[in-house]
Formats: structure tokens, sequence, C-alpha cells
């Protein structure tokens, strides 16, 4: 595990130093602090709802960047290794490949997740100002949830990584992956429910297929679990199984959404030529 | 002209006594790339302590050997470092590698403190041995100084420094001279001797040939993927004359001489002063081999 700490280490070392981490950090940072200040100063009066309304918005630009910014630090981390020429001087150390991998998911999640907290306390400090009733332990839940969401992410980030030849390549297909996972994937499924009936089995595959769906069902039902937000998957599994039973299965789904890329990665990376 | 020094005379005869056991055993060493056949068949031994010179043109082969050696990429046939087999136990076999690439493309944004400090950790070494070795490089007044502001020889020198971190009785070299100014490439000739002298095997893949007698003891020449030789420095200089001849022109303009040879009918390949440097030797071994392919075309002498 010590080899697995120092590539952690460096990794969030480099991507601390890196622009495109701050630009994140910056960019997320400035969104949430206007979404709270906005959202709280204009439902100043409407008390706890008010929480969950501008806890949700917050969340929603989570949902939004933070995949975008793991997506594409992971697909950069062997690719870009790979582009300038250092993954054989890297592997040429005494360590396995899954230790690399592993290092690298460690590092770039800590990294993302570190940039996301930031910008999440600076808006949780807007809305305990502006609140009359605050919830920490959701809060602290949804800030959780958006982390397991930036791990899902950078494993699928490093699968990009594992099988392109180059940065560019990695690049697109974590853009692509985003672009379905946060846009394309809720018109499709609801395009598919109409025309081809999907039975309640296929809704719930449908839901789980997506981890960013996952998270935001989860945080809904912590937040505040209106069916009508819930979108018809949600819906689906809390009418079909209620609150407990809709957390456990998809708490379950999210953990195997951050081990099983990771692994997929690692596995690729094992059999895949430097 | 080629004198081996003493030491390497000594270890070469203590080697054809049963000496050192080889520290590195590659057998039947092949690779391909896609339809293009890198490595064909590859087999030497390397004995403990010695200096060996991998030798050939760009494509032969060289850097691809020194990959499979280091188990980074997939091969057919056996490497064993110090009788570890690189393909099951690639981890443990590199502990006992350290590896100097042509272009260490280490982190830019990293001080050479930084870089080295985290090979350290890698490597399971302590990190009171990263000032020992930036002293060894001589890189000592660089050690806060970020990578991408050094030169190629500076990175060179810090990859090295790498390489010798966990203290490891195998190094592969590749090309270590090539971002090097005359006075560098003479400190790094004295570093390989030093590092022979404490019982150090080295590997050097290098195109500068240049005093390759006063560092290597041995040669391989890889030509087209296949060994081409295999051997002492003497012998290699020995083989590469014995089919050229030193003619005294006693005066005579050498295309007098030539005619004479035309009207015999024989026609000299090509006439050049005997004295020939290491580059010539290397290309004239390569030729050999490839005549020894190509059975159907005949050579003048």
């Amino acid at each position: 595990m010590k080899v697995v700490a120092a590539v952690a280490r460096k990794e969030l070392r480099d991507a601390v130093n890196s622009s495109w981490l701050l630009m994140y950090a910056a960019l997320f940072t400035v969104l949430a602090l206007g979404l709270s200040y906005l959202g709280e100063r204009n439902l100043g009066s409407v008390g706890f709802e008010n929480f969950s309304r501008t806890t949700a918005s917050v969340l929603n630009l989570c949902l939004l960047l933070a995949p975008l910014a793991a997506l594409s630090l992971g697909a950069g981390a062997i690719a870009g290794e790979r582009d300038r020429g250092a993954l054989t001087y890297l592997l040429s150390q005494p360590l396995d490949r899954w230790e690399l991998l592993a290092g690298k998911f460690a590092g770039l999640s800590a990294s993302i997740a570190l940039a996301t907290v930031a910008g999440f306390g600076a808006a949780g400090v807007v809305i305990a100002f502006y609140a009359t009733s605050l919830d920490v332990g959701t809060y602290l839940l949804l800030v959780v949830l958006v982390l397991a969401l930036v791990c899902v992410m950078t494993g699928l980030g490093l699968v990009a990584s594992v099988i392109s030849a180059t940065r560019v390549q990695a690049l697109g297909l974590a853009l692509l992956i985003w672009f379905m996972a946060v846009f394309v994937f809720d018109l499709l499924l609801i395009g598919m429910v109409s025309a081809t009936s999907l039975g309640g089995g296929g809704l719930m595959i449908a839901l789980l297929a997506n981890p960013v769906e996952i998270v935001r069902v989860l945080a809904i039902i912590q937040l505040e679990p209106d069916l009508q937000i819930l979108g018809p998957f949600g819906s689906y599994l809390m009418e079909r199984v209620g609150t407990g039973g809709a957390t456990a299965i998809l708490s379950v789904a999210l953990a195997a959404w951050i081990v099983v890329p990771v692994a997929l990665a690692a596995w690729l990376f094992e059999v895949r030529e430097a | 002209m080629t004198q081996s020094t003493p030491r390497s005379d000594e270890r070469q005869m203590s080697v054809e006594q049963g000496g050192p056991a080889p520290i590195l055993r590659v057998a039947a060493l092949s690779k391909r790339y896609g339809r293009a056949q890198i490595l064909q068949d590859v087999t030497f031994d390397v004995p403990a302590g010695s200096v060996v010179a991998l030798l050939g043109a760009n494509g032969a082969g060289k850097t691809t050997t020194l990959k499979c050696i280091l188990g980074v990429i997939p091969f057919e046939g056996s490497v064993d470092v110090a009788g570890i087999p690189v393909r099951r136990h690639g981890k443990d076999a590199r502990r006992r590698i350290g590896y100097v690439p042509q272009s260490p493309a280490l982190s830019e944004g990293d001080t050479c403190d930084q870089a080295l400090t985290f090979f350290a950790e890698i490597k399971g070494v302590a990190k009171s041995r990263v000032p020992e070795l930036l002293e060894l490089v001589n890189l000592v007044p660089q050690r806060a100084t970020k990578i991408g502001h050094l030169s190629g020889g500076m990175r060179q020198r810090l990859a090295l420094a790498a390489a010798l971190l966990a203290d490891p009785p195998l190094l592969l070299l590749d090309e270590p001279a090539a971002s090097l100014d005359v006075e560098s490439r003479r400190d790094l000739q004295q570093l390989i001797a030093g590092l022979r002298d404490e019982g150090k095997t080295v590997i050097l893949s290098t195109h500068f040939l240049d005093h390759l007698d006063e560092v290597a003891d041995r040669a391989l020449i890889l030509h087209e993927g296949r060994l081409a030789f295999d051997g002492s420095l003497d012998d290699l200089a020995r083989r590469a004359r014995s089919n050229r001849y030193v003619v005294n022109l006693n005066g005579n303009a050498p295309a007098t001489f030539l005619q004479a040879l035309s009207s015999a009918g024989i026609g000299p390949e090509r006439v050049q002063k005997a004295e020939l440097g290491w580059e010539e030797i290397l290309l004239a071994t390569a030729q050999e081999r490839e005549g020894d392919a190509r059975p159907a075309r005949e050579e003048a002498p």
C-alpha cells in the first residue's frame, strides 16, 4: 500500500499544481456561492423547504460539474503519461500496474473531492447564514453522495484512459460519457419507456445503469421525497420498495459503480501493452 | 587498438573459469508489434559485474530488448534477472534493476528533490538517500529547481540518480550519453567505470562508440532484431578485421593498385584506412550478419 500512497500523493500534488483543478474549484465555488446566495435571498421566508430547494440547486450544479472534472482528469491519467513517454518509465519501477492505477485513482479522486468540498463548504456557509432551518446531517450526506459520484466518474475516466491510444482520444471518450450520463440518458430512456412500454424491471435497470441518476434520486430521497421531482425511475422505485428499500438498493448500486470501473480499468491496464 | 582494462581482463577470465553467475539470462526472446518482428530468438547471458554495450542501428531492437528485460511489455521467450523470471515476478525483478531511459519523462513541475523522494518511496528506500544521490550526480545546487528548468543532461543525471536509489545490482542505461556534452559524457564514463568497480552490472545501449573499450568489456550487437554478435570487444575487433588487410602501397598511388587488382579480376568493395574505429567495426559486423542471411549475394573480400 506504500506504493499506492506514494503515487496518490504525487497525483494529488500534480493536480493541485495544475490549472485544470484550480479552474474547476474556482468555477464551482463561484457558481455554488451564487446559487445558494440567490436561492436563500429570494426564498428566505419559506423555512426548511427553502434549505432543501437551495441545496438541491447546488446539488444539480454538482451533478453537472463534478462528473466532468472527474472524467477529464481520469481520462488524462494513463493516456497522458503514455503521450509524454512517461508510462514506460513509471512501469519500469518496482510496482504493479494495479498499484499505479489505484494510486492515480485515489490521488485524482481526492483532488477533485477537495475542490468539490471547497465549493460545497462555501455554499454551506451562505445557506447556514440565511436559512431559517438547517439540517447539517443531510447537507453532509449530500456532500458524501457527490464525492461517491466523483469516485465513479474518476474510475470511468480511467477506463477511457486505459483503452485510448492518446490523451485527446481519452478526453473525447470521457466527454461522450459525461454527455450521455448527464444529458442524453434520461431523454433516451423516457423515449424508450413511452415507445416500448418498458416494464418495472426495465425501469429499475435503467435507473441503476446511470450513476448520475442514482446519486440524484438518492439525494432527493434524503432531501424531499417528492415523487414529482424524483422522475419516472425514482418514482417507480419509491412506490415499489419505499424509502428504506430504495436507499439500500441505490447505495449498493452506487458502491458497485465505484468498484467496477476501477477494477475494469485495472484489468484492462494489465492486459494491454504500455 | 582495443586495449581492455586490467579489470575487464580479470573479469573475462573469471567468467571463463565459471566465475560469477549470470545476473541476466535472456533466452529465445522474441517480440512482435503487429506484423513487424522487432526481436527474434535473442539469447544471451550477462555475468554479474560486467559492463555490456548493447549496440545496433536505429530500429535494431535495443530499446525493445531493454523493455523486455524490465518486463514492461509482453514478449515470447524468457528473461531472468538474478534468477527471478521477469514475466511472472516483474515487480521483484525490477527491484534489482535501475533503468535510465533515453529521454527521461519526469514530471516537469516537480523539483529534483521531490522527484527523487517520489522514486525513493516507490522503491521503499529511506529518504536520506536522496541528498546522497543528488551529490553523486552533481545536482545538489539544483535540488530545489523544477525539472522543467533543467537541461537534457541534468535530467539524464537525475534519472541516473533515481536508478541508483535502491542500489540495484543491474543497471540498464538507454542511450545515456545522448543529451550530454563532451565533458558530461566523460563524467558519465567515469561514473560507469566506478559502478563497475563497485561490482554493478551495466547494460549500456549506445550510439556513442568513442572510448567504448574504456567502459565496456563486452558487446552485444543487434541487427534487424537478431543477435549478430555476442562477445568481448577484443573478439569483436578481431572478427571485424579478419577479412581486412593493410596494404603498404610503397609509394604507388592507390589508383595504380586498384587498377592492378581490377586487371586480375578482383574488385575490392572499398579501400579505406585499416585503423578501424568502433563505428566501422559495428557496421562491418552488422554487414557480415546481413551477408550470412543472404548467401546468394557475393561480396569482394
